[in-house]
C-alpha cells in the first residue's frame, strides 16, 4: 500500500485525485497491517503511523533513524500526508544533456521579481536530531512531550518533539542524556535523549521542519488554516446575495531551489458562506416542493464540503440519513446519547429545528495513533457551513465577475500583499522571537532573478507571414482578409434555430457568408431548420435532418442551459459523427458585434471540419507532438477522462484526437496507452513514416503525482512506442506540464510594477535543482497577474538543448487555433483539456472513432 | 463531532471506568460546575486560575452565557504556550459574529501575586489549585483574591482528604504535587475565617459521592462557593495594563457589539434579502412577460394581489423606475434575521443611509437595486495601441534545430 493509495482528498472538484493502482485496500486490511519495513525514498510515512504499543513504536523509529534522515519525516498532528511538492524526485541525474546547464540562451534578458524569498541561517547551522526514549514506555504523546519538557532547562526553550523524535537548534552537552521525570501520579520516568543525526540546512527534514516552523509564525501572525493554507479572518469582503464571505490569505511553501533554500508565498482566497446546509435545505424546499425535495437534496448536497461550527473541521457529505433527526440517540462511552443532549452540554448548542435529517460523512481519516477511521460522522446541519463555490454559482456570471473584482489582483496589488506579509514578519516581535531562537531569518525583500524573452514567433498564413504585437499576444487584427491555409467547403450544412431566434439565425448565416470569402471559405446557402424550444424537439430535428453527406451542424441555442446542448453534443459526437457548432442566440443578438462573433465562428467551424488555419516555423523534422490532459468527474463516480492528442504534419495544423473513460482503480496512462498506438498509425499513414522524434506534453499531473509519472508513465509510453515495431526506436521526451503554481513573476516596466512580457522564460533560481525544469509565461493577461507555466521535462533521450525545448514549448503555445493568440500551455495540451471536458461535461461516452482526424471538440 | 465509535474506544473508556469511579469523571463534574454556575448567575468577567491546559476556558467558551472577559493565569508558561491556539475563535465565530463580545486572556502568573489587571472580576474560579499551595501560600493566596482581587464570587475545589480511603489503590496523596489535603472539616475553617476577614459567606458543596453507607465521607471534590457581601466598588474600573503578570495572548472574538463587524453583517443581510426580492420580483416579470409577449403586468396588479393575501404594510411591492428597481425598506424588514440584528425600523434607515454599499430613495423608504443584470459583455473596443516590442524582431533566419544537433538525416 503506497501513501498515495490512501492520500487525503482535498475536496475540490478540479483536485487531482491518484487513481491507485489496482484496488483499494479495505480498511480492515489496512488495520491489519504489521510495522511497515520503512518505504522507498518519496514515498511520505508520516509519524502517524507509529504502532500504538509503545514497544513497536520505537523499534520502527529506530529502524527509521538507521536508515538515515533521508526518510524521516516530521510529522504534525495525525501527519499522514502526500509529498505534495515531488520533492525527491530526481529527473536530472539521469539526463546527460542537461547536468551541466539547463538554461537556454535565446532572448533578451528581464529583469524580475519573484514571490519568493531567501531563508537564511546563520554560518555553519545545523538541526540536531535527537531520538528519545521514555522508560517505562509511555502511551500518550502529549504525555510524552508534558514529561520532556519538564526539562527546559536543559533543552532549551526552542524545539520540536513529535513524540519520539525532537529537534534542536543546539547541541546537549553529551551524545547521550538521560533525564528524569515524574507523572501527575508520581510514577519516575527515565527518559534518554540519544543524539542521532545532525541535519545541515537543505536536508529534507529540514526543509519539512522550515514549513512546520512557517506554519507556526503564520498562527502567530493570527492567520486561520483552511486546509493547507493560512488566511486573515480580520479583513474579509462580503457578497451578501449569496451568502459568500471571502477570505484573503496565502499559500506557502519553503522548498530547496537551485541555489538557496527559499520561501514562496502567492496570495489566495478562501471562499466561505455564511449559510448552514439547514437554510440551504430550507430554501431549496420552498424552491422544488416537498415532493422533489430528497432527490434534489441529495444530488445538491452530496459530494459538497461543510465546515462545522463547532470546530474547524471540514467533512465532505457522502450521504443524508433521512431516517435520523437530532432526536436520535448514538453511543458516546457507555451511555447512549442525542445528538440534541450532546451539543447542548458539549457546546451548548441549542438545535432549533429537530426534524432536521442528519448528514452522513465517511471519515477517512484514521483515529487517533493510527487506529482505523472511527466510522461515519453524523453531522446535524444546522451546525455545518458550506464551504466553496458550487457549480452553479461558478456558471453565474455575475457571481464570478463579483468575485474576480476582489480576488483578481493586479501585479501591483499582489506585490503588494506580499510584501506586507514579509513586513509584518519582519515586524512582529513574538514572530522574529520564534525565529531568532531558531536561528533562522528571512531576506526581507523579494527575489531579483533574471529572465529571458523569447523573440515573438512569425505566424505564417498560406503564403504569407506576418508579427504579431508582442504585448497583446494576439493576431486577431492581423490575420483579418488574409487566406487561411486550407479550407474546407461549405457545401451540405444546416442551421437549427427555434422560432424566436429566425431573425439572428438569418442574420449570422449573411454574416458568416459575408466573412467567409476573405479567407477562402467557399460556403454554400444552408439548410434552415426550425425546431421547437424543447429538448426532444430538437433531438428529432437532428435525427430526421442530419444525414451521412451533412459537413456541419450550427444550432442556434435560445439559452446557455446545459442540457440542450450535451443533447446535441452527444447525439453528433457518438451516434452520428458531425461536426457541430453551437451558438447561444443571445451572443449573436448583437448586430455590432456579429462580425466579430461570425469570424470567430467561421474559423471554428473550419477547424471542426478538418480546416487548417495558420502555423509557425517548426524547425525540426519527422516531429510527433502529443498533448495529454484529463478531466475528472467528481459527480459521476469519479470516473475519470483522458485525452491524448497527437500531431499529423509538420506545420503542426492537423491533430489525431482521441478520448477514453478510465475504468475504476486504472491509470489513466492504461487506458492511454492504446490511443498513443493509434495516433503513430495515423502519423504513418499521413507521413508514409513513423516520427522519429515523439515529444510528450502531459498535463493534469496533481501534486505529488510526479513520481508516478516518472516511474509509471514514462515506461509505459515507451512500450506502447515499442509495439510499432521492435526496431523502431524515436527519440522521446516527456514534459510535465503544471498551470496550478504558485510562483508568480514580476516585472517593471516604465517604472510600474507589471507582468512579464508574453515568451519570458525563466529557466534559474526558482526552479529545482533535482529537475530539468523552466517556466514560460506565454499568454497575456488584461487583467490581473499572468500565472506562468511550469514544464518540467522528466524524462529526454531527444538530445535537445535546453534552448530548443523551450523555444519549441513556446512554438508550440501559439498553435490553439481557437484563439488567436498565444496560450498558457501548448496547444495539444489545450485541446486534450477541451477534449475531456467535453466528454466529462456533456457526452460521458466515447466519441465516435471517425472523428478523431478533426478537432470537432473546438 | 458524534462519531459512531469502533470497539477499540468502547473498551478503552472501560479500562477507565475501572480506575475511576466516577462517570462522567470527576474533572468533567467540576467543569459542569462551573459552567452551571455561569450559566445561573451570568458573570461578565470570569478568571480562571491554574488554567492550565486551558479545558475549562475552552469549555466557558463554547458555553459563554454572556461571559464578556474569560482569563487564564497559571504559572508555567510552556503550557499556556502550547495550548493557547486552541482558545482562538473558529472559523464560524467569523461567519456568524456573536451578539456579546468576548476577549479571551492568558497572563503567566502566581496566585500569590497583586496583580492589578485582576481587580473588578464577577468570578474567580481556583479549581483543584490550593492544594498545590505550600499553606504559607494559601493565606497570601486568601489575602489577594479575597481581599485584593475582591470579585463578586469565587468557588474553590480541593481534594476531600476523607473520601481517599475508598479510592483504590492510593496511598499518600492524590498527586505528588499536592502540598495538604483538607478534611471538609478543615477546609470549612479555612472558608469561614476568608469569609471573616474579607466579607463573603460561602456555602459547600461538592462533586463525586459514594454510594450506600459511604455517602457520609462528603464528596470526593469539595467545593466552596463564596459570595461577596459588600456591593463592588471598582466594578467600573479601566481595565488596566498587566504590571506583574505576563501576557502570554489576547484574542478578542469577533461581535457584533463591534460597530464595523455589526455593520458590515446587517447590510450584508439586507443585501441578501433586497436581492432575493428583486431577483423574484424579476422571475416573475420574466415569467409574465413570456407567457403574454405584449401585455406586461403593471405593478398596481401586485398591490392587489398582496393587498388581498397580506392587507399589512409589510407586503408593499417591488418595483420598477427606470433602469432601477426599488424594494421597500419594509419588505426587508419583515425578515427575521433582519429584525433580530436591528430593534427597529428606524434604527434600521438610520444604519443603511450611513452605508456605501447600499443605495436608498431620499426619504429612506426605498432600496435601490440595479434593474438589469450587468451585461456580460464588458469587452471594450480594441484599443489601437503600439507598443514598442521588448522582445527582440522576430528572426526570418529559417532555423534547422535537427542540422543544429548534427543528427538530420540518419533517422
Amino acid at each position: 500500500m503506497t501513501g498515495r493509495a490512501r492520500a487525503r482528498s482535498r475536496g475540490r472538484g478540479r483536485g487531482q485525485e491518484p487513481a491507485a493502482p489496482g484496488a483499494q485496500p479495505s480498511i480492515s486490511q489496512e488495520a491489519a497491517e504489521p510495522v511497515m519495513p520503512t518505504p522507498p525514498e518519496g514515498q511520505l510515512v508520516g509519524r502517524g503511523r507509529q504502532k500504538p504499543a509503545p514497544g513497536a513504536m520505537s523499534e520502527e523509529a529506530m529502524m527509521q533513524i538507521s536508515a538515515g534522515f533521508q526518510q524521516v519525516k516530521i510529522g504534525e498532528r495525525g501527519g499522514r500526508r502526500r509529498d505534495f511538492h515531488d520533492s525527491g524526485v530526481h529527473t536530472r541525474q539521469l539526463m546527460e544533456h542537461v547536468k551541466e546547464s539547463k538554461t537556454g540562451v535565446s532572448g533578451t534578458a528581464i529583469e524580475l521579481r519573484a514571490n519568493f524569498m531567501r531563508l537564511l541561517s546563520r554560518p555553519m547551522w545545523v538541526l540536531y536530531q535527537y531520538h528519545v526514549d521514555f522508560k517505562p514506555p509511555m502511551e500518550s504523546r502529549r504525555l510524552r512531550s508534558a514529561l520532556l519538557f519538564q526539562h527546559e532547562e536543559t533543552l532549551g526553550k526552542a524545539h520540536t518533539f513529535d513524540g519520539a523524535i525532537l529537534f534542536l537548534p543546539n547541541k546537549l552537552h553529551n551524545t547521550e542524556t538521560v533525564l528524569c521525570s515524574e507523572t501527575r501520579n508520581g510514577e519516575k520516568v527515565e527518559i534518554t535523549v540519544t543524539l542521532t543525526n545532525e541535519l545541515p540546512p537543505s536536508s529534507p527534514v529540514c526543509l519539512q521542519f522550515y514549513n512546520i516552523l512557517f506554519r507556526r509564525i503564520l498562527r502567530i501572525l493570527n492567520m486561520q488554516q483552511i486546509g493547507r493554507h493560512y488566511y486573515n479572518p480580520d479583513d474579509p469582503f462580503n457578497i451578501p446575495q449569496h451568502r459568500l464571505t471571502i477570505w484573503p490569505g496565502f499559500v506557502t511553501t519553503i522548498l530547496q531551489y537551485e541555489s538557496s533554500i527559499m520561501l514562496c508565498t502567492d496570495v489566495s482566497h478562501k471562499v466561505l458562506r455564511s449559510e448552514t446546509v439547514l437554510d440551504f435545505m430550507y430554501s431549496l424546499r420552498h424552491q422544488c416542493g416537498d415532493q422533489r425535495f430528497p432527490e434534489a437534496c441529495t444530488k445538491e448536497l452530496v459530494g459538497l464540503i461543510i465546515l462545522t461550527k463547532y470546530n474547524n473541521k471540514t467533512y465532505r457529505i457522502d450521504d443524508i440519513a433521512w431516517d435520523h433527526t437530532p432526536n436520535n440517540t448514538f453511543k458516546k462511552g457507555d451511555t447512549e446519547i442525542s445528538f440534541r443532549n450532546y451539543f447542548k452540554t458539549q457546546y451548548g448548542l441549542d438545535i432549533t429545528d429537530g426534524n432536521q435529517v442528519l448528514l452522513v460523512s465517511h471519515v477517512k481519516r484514521l483515529g487517533p495513533s493510527g487506529r482505523p477511521p472511527p466510522g461515519p460522522a453524523m453531522l446535524v446541519p444546522e451546525f455545518c457551513y458550506l464551504t466553496g463555490l458550487t457549480d452553479k454559482m461558478r456558471a453565474d456570471f455575475n457571481i464570478m465577475k463579483d468575485l474576480a473584482s476582489h480576488t483578481r489582483l493586479s501585479p501591483e496589488q499582489r506585490e503588494g500583499r506580499i510584501n506586507r506579509l514579509i513586513s509584518n514578519i519582519n515586524r512582529n516581535a513574538d514572530v522574529q522571537n520564534e525565529l531568532t531562537t531558531w536561528g533562522l531569518s528571512f531576506e526581507n525583500r523579494l527575489l531579483s532573478l533574471n529572465g529571458r524573452v523569447l523573440p515573438s514567433e512569425r505566424i505564417i498564413q498560406g503564403g504569407r507571414a506576418y508579427e504579431y504585437n508582442p504585448w497583446t499576444a494576439d493576431w486577431a487584427k492581423e490575420m483579418r482578409g488574409l487566406p487561411l491555409i486550407s479550407c474546407m467547403s461549405l457545401d451540405n450544412w444546416l442551421m437549427f434555430y427555434t422560432r424566436r431566434n429566425a431573425d439572428v439565425a438569418q442574420s449570422l448565416l449573411q454574416t458568416l457568408n459575408k466573412v467567409s470569402g476573405p479567407m477562402g471559405i467557399r460556403m454554400q446557402r444552408a439548410i434552415m431548420i426550425e425546431y421547437e424550444d424543447r429538448q426532444e424537439s430538437l433531438l428529432r430535428a437532428l435525427q430526421q435532418n442530419v444525414a451521412r453527406e451533412t459537413q456541419m451542424v450550427v444550432v442556434i441555442l435560445p439559452t446557455n442551459r446545459k442540457d440542450k446542448y450535451d443533447c446535441v453534443k452527444k447525439y453528433l459526437c457518438v451516434e452520428c459523427p458531425t461536426p457541430s457548432q453551437c451558438v447561444v442566440s443571445r451572443t449573436i443578438s448583437k448586430p455590432q458585434a456579429l462580425m466579430t462573433v461570425a469570424t470567430k465562428i467561421a474559423l471554428q467551424m473550419n477547424c471542426k471540419m478538418g480546416g487548417e488555419l495558420w502555423s509557425v516555423e517548426i524547425p525540426l523534422r519527422q516531429l510527433m507532438i502529443v498533448g495529454i490532459d484529463c478531466y475528472h468527474d467528481t459527480a459521476a463516480g469519479k470516473r475519470s477522462i483522458g485525452a491524448l492528442v497527437a500531431s499529423l504534419n509538420q506545420g503542426m495544423s492537423r491533430w489525431f484526437s482521441k478520448c477514453v473513460l478510465q475504468n475504476r482503480g486504472q491509470e489513466i496512462i492504461d487506458a492511454l496507452k492504446g490511443s498513443l498506438q493509434a495516433a503513430l498509425k495515423a502519423y504513418l499513414k499521413y507521413n508514409n513514416s513513423l516520427p522519429s522524434r515523439i515529444i510528450v506534453f502531459r498535463d493534469g499531473v496533481g501534486d505529488g503525482m510526479l513520481q508516478s509519472v516518472v516511474d509509471y508513465e514514462v515506461p509505459q509510453i515507451m512500450q506502447s512506442i515499442k509495439t510499432m515495431g521492435q526496431d523502431y526506436e524515436p527519440k522521446l521526451s516527456v514534459v510535465v506540464v503544471k498551470k496550478r503554481i504558485s510562483s508568480r513573476f514580476f516585472a517593471r516596466i516604465d517604472g510600474k510594477i507589471a507582468n512579464p512580457p508574453p515568451g519570458t522564460v525563466i529557466g534559474t533560481e526558482v526552479t529545482r535543482p533535482e529537475w530539468y525544469d523552466f517556466f514560460i509565461v506565454s499568454q497575456a493577461v488584461r487583467f490581473g497577474c499572468v500565472a506562468p507555466t511550469h514544464y518540467n521535462v522528466v524524462f529526454d533521450s531527444s538530445g535537445l538543448k535546453p534552448d530548443h525545448m523551450q523555444r519549441l514549448t513556446y512554438k508550440l503555445c501559439h498553435m490553439y487555433y481557437n484563439w488567436q493568440g498565444i496560450v498558457r500551455v501548448p496547444a495539444p495540451c489545450q485541446y486534450a483539456h477541451k477534449l475531456a471536458f467535453l466528454v466529462g461535461q456533456s457526452i460521458h461516452k466515447e466519441p465516435n472513432m471517425n472523428l478523431d482526424d478533426f478537432l470537432y471538440y473546438l | 463531532m458524534c462519531l459512531m465509535r469502533t470497539h477499540s474506544r468502547a473498551d478503552l473508556t472501560k479500562t477507565l471506568a475501572m480506575t475511576t469511579p466516577f462517570s462522567p469523571p470527576l474533572y468533567m463534574q467540576r467543569y459542569q460546575f462551573v459552567i452551571d454556575y455561569v450559566k445561573t448567575y451570568r458573570p461578565k468577567k470570569v478568571i480562571d486560575f491554574g488554567c492550565a491546559e486551558c479545558c475549562l476556558l475552552k469549555k466557558l467558551k463554547f458555553h459563554r452565557n454572556g461571559i464578556q472577559l474569560l482569563v487564564g493565569v497559571d504559572i508555567n508558561s510552556v503550557v499556556l504556550l502550547k495550548r493557547m491556539h486552541t482558545l482562538a475563535p473558529l472559523i464560524s465565530d467569523y461567519l456568524q459574529p456573536s451578539d456579546g463580545p468576548l476577549t479571551i486572556e492568558l497572563y503567566q502568573g502566581s496566585v500569590t501575586e497583586r496583580e492589578p489587571c485582576t481587580r473588578g472580576f464577577d468570578l474567580v474560579t481556583c479549581v483543584e489549585l490550593i492544594e498545590h499551595l505550600e499553606l504559607v501560600e494559601v493565606a497570601s493566596f486568601s489575602e489577594v483574591v479575597f481581599g485584593y482581587m475582591s470579585p463578586g464570587a469565587v468557588i474553590v475545589s480541593t481534594p476531600n482528604a476523607e473520601f481517599n480511603p475508598l479510592l483504590p489503590g492510593l496511598r499518600g496523596f492524590r498527586n505528588y504535587d499536592h502540598k495538604f489535603e483538607w478534611t471538609r472539616a478543615e477546609f470549612q475553617t479555612w472558608a469561614h475565617k476568608v469569609c471573616r476577614d474579607y466579607g463573603y459567606s460561602v456555602h459547600f458543596t461538592g462533586v463525586g459521592e459514594a454510594v450506600g453507607h459511604w455517602r457520609e465521607v462528603g464528596f470526593c471534590t469539595q467545593i466552596a462557593v463564596f459570595q461577596r457581601n459588600f456591593h463592588d466598588t471598582m466594578s467600573n474600573a479601566e481595565r488596566l495594563e498587566p504590571s506583574v503578570y505576563r501576557l502570554m495572548y489576547r484574542v478578542v472574538y469577533p461581535s457584533l457589539s463591534d460597530n464595523n463587524i455589526y455593520q458590515r453583517t446587517l447590510v450584508n443581510e439586507v443585501l441578501y434579502e433586497a436581492q432575493h426580492l428583486r431577483q423574484e420580483w424579476l422571475s416573475r416579470m420574466n415569467m409574465d412577460s413570456s407567457n403574454n409577449a405584449h401585455f406586461c403586468a403593471p405593478p398596481l396588479m401586485d398591490v392587489f394581489q398582496h393587498g388581498l393575501e397580506g392587507g399589512t404594510r409589510d407586503c408593499q411591492p417591488v418595483y420598477q423606475q427606470g433602469g432601477t428597481i426599488c424594494v421597500p425598506l419594509a419588505r426587508v424588514w419583515s425578515s427575521p434575521r433582519v429584525r433580530a440584528l436591528c430593534g427597529s425600523v428606524q434604527r434600521l434607515r438610520e444604519e443603511l443611509q450611513v452605508d456605501s454599499r447600499v443605495r436608498m430613495s431620499a426619504d429612506g423608504t426605498v432600496l435601490i437595486l440595479p434593474a438589469a443584470a450587468d451585461d456580460e459583455d464588458d469587452e471594450e473596443v480594441e484599443e489601437e495601441e503600439n507598443v514598442k516590442a521588448v522582445s527582440g524582431v522576430a528572426n526570418n533566419v529559417e532555423e534547422d534545430w535537427d542540422r543544429e544537433l548534427g543528427c538530420y538525416g540518419n533517422v
